[in-house]
């Protein structure tokens, strides 16, 4: 029997061993850091001081102890704390310090996940019961029963909840609150980082509404923010909360050395410079790791990706490991499920996990050696968050990162000190965006009216309270507006997703058992549940026979096939209102209110290992029409010389790329900002480019490109020039052009823009 | 308020020139405006002013003499009487009492559910004064008149139990959650007890009537006629519509409804008082066995006997319901042969549930106590056959579920073999 390599002998190996390390283009070791600390501070209740204490804590990392003395002194913070840096202590010592001195004060814990909020109660209990004081934490979920949610209305000093809850259940019915809000001395936010784009911008509004409830019932919280590494910590913690931060990043947290290798797959097709798949090679990579049982997380851009990875992994150590020794983690299973699969990695009866960017957050799944990343997860901030999964807490950690052909992958591998060296992305959020902000101020004109004079976002309340009126949610009374309708704002409205209605997948392969086996929002189901698709789920194949639109179900049954399916989306565009508009010699940028309808209209029926195309069908879905905000940029000069054709090909091309490198720029999922070109715009009938903001109303992300248009283009530039192929690759302007001509047109596209940008400035 | 209706309202404490020292106390001549005054008037509907705002009252009275549904109103005094002649522990029992310390509530909001922003537009209230009935609403007339409508709503209320129909959950907390937002400038709300008739409804005719509506007791059982009646799902849609136009015609549609729906709470508090306390002639042999179970979950078992006893004799359903009932009894009180008969009588009943029961008792009896298996096994067996052969039972855990059972079975088998005595 061969003996169990150790990561030692799998590093030194993947160091010699050709098959490998012809691969690796970077090898980056960060170096383990000691842990700078100081002493417990001096006013620190004893019974805090002794629980520290039997947990070995005789000391606190700097940041520790400098977020308590901005919190003692009444001041709201946001402290920057990477992965297992101890961040728990930033609020609970503040906190229950607070608690010990003043029974009524009260505190509420915000966390993106039921999860989270799950892991931080057993935290803070353990650290409760050590110190032997009297002092309730609860959780206040979907799963709080019934008979102790009064208790904990009541009686909770430390009440844990998510920004759901907050937002349908505790807001809304906070008269039952009233010794909460009488005495809310803090709130928690953690994972700040995770509170951006649509989700972010739903969230400040319901902080707003919270911090509205909060003035009525006469108290005014400090603010406690926790994120991982982004750029604008402080900026994203004061627009989420409306309030002065102080940041909190002096880190003192010991790490332990890791390994960082960036993976490019070899060529198999030079004229073409086409990569082996990163899913084949990850698969060989997690497979030598796993068989020599070394607990390992994969990370995968999307559900189905993990699901194919899942499958390819399961198969490959099923005679090692068992079958369940290697599960599937994301958004889409049942809470159960996932509760499961923490508790076997815990344990370490899981050996390997794959992802979705699901388990970037806190999630305690204790200490994995390895993290290998399927592609570029968007998002340097992302990619560390990931990263951190491997070696939370001790020695040699290993995290590899596998390109996959797409131009931001080989944009950043072969870039590596854009990675290393650029400060990671900003986090944005556009609170004020009217769609979101006029849901959330039906919301709290429920929970109590508004006065004349009330501020609520940035822009005129007063006039949205008026449309309101005029659609009959609001009466006007004297100076103030009450709520006049019959329903409960907050059902209708939904923080996490863009379409508020989500698809139930029922699982129909037992006909005495027919169940629910997970969910997906309305815009994925489109390329994802349409009929015939194949949805895979928990590495399971499923075949969907009825996707019911009106009824928001897709009825799907088991099936044992060798491909998956890949579904296209057309879009269509069209500009509604010009906001700004800058005019130059050869081209104009402009920037406003468009209308994008989005219709799925065949999928491909794509073979396992070949990835070859055997197949296809049409979907029939209706259209699904979005409001949103775009910015675009238009050629004046016709380039008559290249002719429709080269010209329509040289826009493609020209999108394909700006589309990988612009949510660089923007801090944005790759999905969240779309990019489509027009040979003759409706608007002005000019060649144009439009980048919009995938979600209704628009969220900043288009607006950002606005401004830095130029910025954009050169970077595209250089990528396009950089790469090796000859008239373009998937890894530069991608392989939907067929011109010969495609790559030289599209630069030259990009050098019409460029040129007229910068005579514009010379003037 | 504005500073100058503020200096108004002080004027009388501060020193003013050459104005005459004492001035009468003005009258209280209200500076607002109450739409359709006179019509409301028409309607026995007087304005209630407080500051510089007003809600509307009214007020009916009705001689006891009056007849609602299946019962006069002084029948509800009777009803009383009754509970505090005969005392017997039940959670509807209005003994030590006066029929005037009963409140009969009932609200009207502008949405379902709880929640802050379900307005409460309409507060209603019966009681009774000597030989008079008096009822009151008190209505909002529009949102953010709060204050004079829980002022004068508290100003009235000295009552000591509240009785309504599911106000435990939904009426008396959403006075509270709407009372809160208020409670810095009106008294604070009483405690009461509370009788919900909901549920005692729930209890007597759920198999009977499918949805448990007031609407539909009244109809069903009390003998309520409604007349041109507003559904009351539409309440709030012409509540809106009533704040926008003021015309008072929408609004009192709402009033007579509220108006019937507390009316009946009195008409079902007496026939349910009737029911418990057995003077209902007309009362059902199934309604009399809901009565006895509900006194045997009571923990009252002399009433649960005297009631059920009267029932055994028959072989109708409730026969052996109050035989089973019974059976259980004994068995909490050890009288095993007394339950092992009466659980072989329901043996015969030919309702599965019944004798699936009946049979997993009789085998815990012959086999814990009588320790004849053989018996024993018998019963086991027949509960099995239920449960193999049966398509109508719901979903069966526990000690009923077909493993179970087996497992019984079995055990059963190997006792048998070794005592085959």
């Amino acid at each position: 029997m061969l003996l169990k390599k150790s990561l030692q002998d799998i590093l030194s190996e993947l160091k010699i061993n050709d098959d490998f390390k012809e691969n690796i283009v970077k090898w980056h070791t960060l170096d383990e850091k000691p842990a700078q600390t100081v002493s417990l501070p001096q006013d620190l209740h004893p019974v805090l001081i002794q629980s520290l204490q039997s947990k070995g804590i005789e000391k606190l990392y700097t940041h520790q102890k400098a977020a308590y003395e901005k919190i003692m002194e009444g001041n709201s913070i946001v402290a920057v704390t990477p992965t297992a840096s101890g961040k728990t202590l930033c609020y609970n010592l503040p906190v229950l310090q607070t608690i010990l001195s003043n029974p009524n004060a009260r505190a509420l814990y915000m966390f993106p996940t039921k999860a989270l909020a799950q892991d931080q109660k057993s935290e803070i209990n353990e650290f409760i019961q050590a110190a032997g004081v009297d002092i309730n934490s609860y959780t206040y979920d979907g799963d709080t029963p019934a008979n102790i949610r009064q208790r904990v209305r009541q009686a909770g000093h430390v009440v844990i909840t998510n920004p759901d809850m907050l937002h349908s259940a505790i807001l809304p019915h906070h008269t039952k609150w009233v010794s909460l809000f009488e005495n809310l001395k803090f709130v928690v936010i953690d994972e700040l980082h995770t509170y951006r784009g649509v989700f972010g911008s739903h969230v400040a509004n319901v902080i707003r509404r919270l911090k509205r409830i909060c003035r009525y019932y006469g108290s005014n919280p400090v603010f406690i923010c926790t994120s991982a590494t982004i750029a604008n910590p402080l900026d994203l913690a004061e627009k989420l909360t409306e309030e002065i931060m102080h940041l909190i990043d002096n880190n003192g947290a010991p790490s332990g050395r890791k390994h960082f290798l960036f993976y490019n797959p070899p060529i198999v097709n030079k004229p073409l410079n086409i990569r082996r798949s990163a899913t084949l090679e990850v698969r060989k990579l997690a497979g030598q790791l796993l068989k020599n049982k070394i607990q390992t997380i994969v990370f995968a851009r999307s559900r189905v990706r993990v699901e194919i990875i899942l499958t390819y992994l399961q198969e490959l150590v099923k005679n090692q490991l068992g079958p369940k020794s290697i599960m599937g983690y994301r958004g889409g299973y049942l809470p159960t499920e996932r509760r499961r699969i923490e508790k076997g990695l815990r344990s370490g009866e899981i050996y390997g996990v794959v992802s979705t960017n699901a388990l970037e957050l806190g999630v305690d799944i204790g200490q994995l050696q390895v993290c290998i990343m399927t592609g570029y997860p968007g998002t340097i901030s992302s990619a560390w968050q990931q990263a951190g999964r491997a070696g939370r807490r001790h020695g040699e950690a290993l995290v590899i990162m596998v390109a996959s052909s797409s131009p931001l992958d080989q944009y950043i591998i072969q870039n590596p000190d854009y990675f290393f060296n650029k400060s990671p992305e900003t986090a944005r959020i556009n609170p004020d965006n009217l769609i979101i902000l006029i849901d959330h101020m039906k919301c709290a004109a429920y929970e109590l009216p508004f006065k004349a004079d009330e501020q609520f976002g940035s822009v005129g309340t007063e006039e949205l309270l008026e449309y309101l009126t005029e659609e009959r949610v609001l009466y006007r009374n004297g100076d103030k507006w009450y709520w006049m309708n019959d329903s409960f704002p907050a059902h209708n409205i939904s923080l996490r997703s863009a379409s508020q209605e989500n698809v139930i997948i029922v699982d129909q392969s037992d006909v005495a058992n027919v169940k629910v086996i997970g969910e997906m929002d309305r815009f994925s189901a489109m390329t994802l549940l349409h009929d015939e698709a194949i949805y895979l789920h928990q590495g399971t194949q499923f075949q969907v026979e009825k996707l019911d639109w009106e009824e928001k179900k897709a009825f799907v049954r088991e099936v044992d096939v060798d491909y998956f399916t890949d579904a296209n989306l057309a879009v269509q565009l069209k500009v509604l209102e010009v906001d700004k508009l800058k005019t130059m010699d050869d081209a104009e940028i402009g920037y406003g209110d468009v209308s994008v309808r989005a219709m799925a209209t065949i999928f491909k029926k794509i073979k396992f290992e070949t990835h070859e195309n055997i197949g296809s069908g049409p979907i029939h879905l209706p259209e699904e029409e979005l409001h949103t905000n775009a910015a675009w940029i238009s050629i004046n000069k016709p380039l008559a010389e290249m002719g429709h054709d080269r010209l329509e090909q040289g826009l493609v091309g020209t999108a394909h790329a700006l589309g990988s490198i612009a949510p660089l720029f923007v801090m944005s999922d790759p999905q969240d900002i779309h990019v489509v070109p027009q040979v003759k715009a409706d608007h002005n009938e000019k060649p144009t480019i439009f980048f919009y903001d995938r979600y209704p109303g628009g969220i900043g992300l288009s607006e950002k490109i606005h401004s830095g248009m130029e910025v954009v283009f050169a970077e595209t530039k250089e990528m396009i020039n950089r790469c090796q192929c000859e008239s373009g690759c998937p890894s530069c302007i991608g392989t939907e052009t067929v011109s010969e001509s495609a790559k030289k047109d599209a630069l030259k596209i990009i050098d019409s823009f460029l040129q007229s940008s910068i005579s514009d400035k010379e003037v | 308020m504005s500073l100058k209706n503020k200096l108004n309202r002080l004027k009388p404490h501060l020193a003013s020139g050459n104005q005459p020292k004492k001035i009468e106390k003005p009258p209280i001549v209200p500076t607002i405006d109450v739409p359709f005054r006179e019509k409301w008037a028409g309607e026995n509907i007087f304005p209630y002013y407080m500051d510089q705002d007003y809600c509307l009252i009214r007020e009916v009275k009705y001689p006891i003499s009056e007849k609602h549904g299946i019962y006069y109103f002084h029948d509800f005094l009777t009803a009383v009487e009754l509970w505090n002649k005969q005392p017997v522990n039940h959670p509807l029992s209005a003994q030590g009492h006066q029929p005037e310390d009963l409140f009969f509530f009932d609200t009207e909001t502008t949405g379902l559910g709880g929640g802050t922003g379900n307005t409460i537009f309409l507060l209603g209230y019966a009681s009774f004064v000597g030989e008079e009935l008096i009822l009151r609403q008190h209505i909002l007339p529009h949102p953010g008149a709060e204050v004079p409508l829980y002022q004068s709503f508290l100003e009235k209320v000295n009552y000591k139990t509240l009785v309504t129909y599911n106000g435990k959950s939904f009426d008396w907390p959403q006075v509270k959650t709407r009372h809160t937002l208020v409670r810095e400038h009106v008294p604070k709300l009483p405690a009461f007890g509370h009788f919900d008739l909901f549920h005692a409804a729930r209890r007597l005719w759920k198999h009977k009537i499918e949805k448990m509506k007031l609407t539909v007791v009244e109809k069903e059982i009390l003998g309520v006629e409604r007349v041109d009646d507003i559904p009351g799902f539409l309440a709030p849609m012409i509540y809106f519509d009533f704040v926008e136009s003021k015309q008072p015609e929408g609004m009192l549609g709402i009033l007579k409804h509220n108006e019937i729906d507390i009316l009946s709470l009195i008409t079902l508090y007496t026939h349910l008082t009737f029911q418990i306390c057995g003077i209902d002639e007309k009362q059902t042999r199934s309604e009399s066995f809901e009565i006895g179970r509900w006194f045997a979950g009571l923990g009252e078992k002399r009433e649960a006997e005297k009631v059920l006893k009267k029932l055994v004799e028959g072989s109708d359903f409730p026969s052996y319901q109050a035989k089973l009932a019974l059976a259980l009894q004994h068995k909490k009180d050890q009288n095993w042969e007394m339950a092992r008969k009466l659980f072989a009588d329901v043996v015969d009943s030919k309702d599965e549930k019944l004798t699936l029961e009946a049979c997993l008792e009789l085998a815990k009896i012959y086999e814990h106590k009588v320790k004849d298996y053989k018996s024993a096994i018998f019963y086991c067996h027949e509960a099995i056959l239920i449960v193999t052969q049966t398509s109508k039972l719901p979903k069966l855990t526990g000690e009923y579920s077909y493993e179970q059972l087996k497992k019984r079975s079995e055990r059963l088998e190997r006792k048998l073999a070794k005592f085959p005595g």
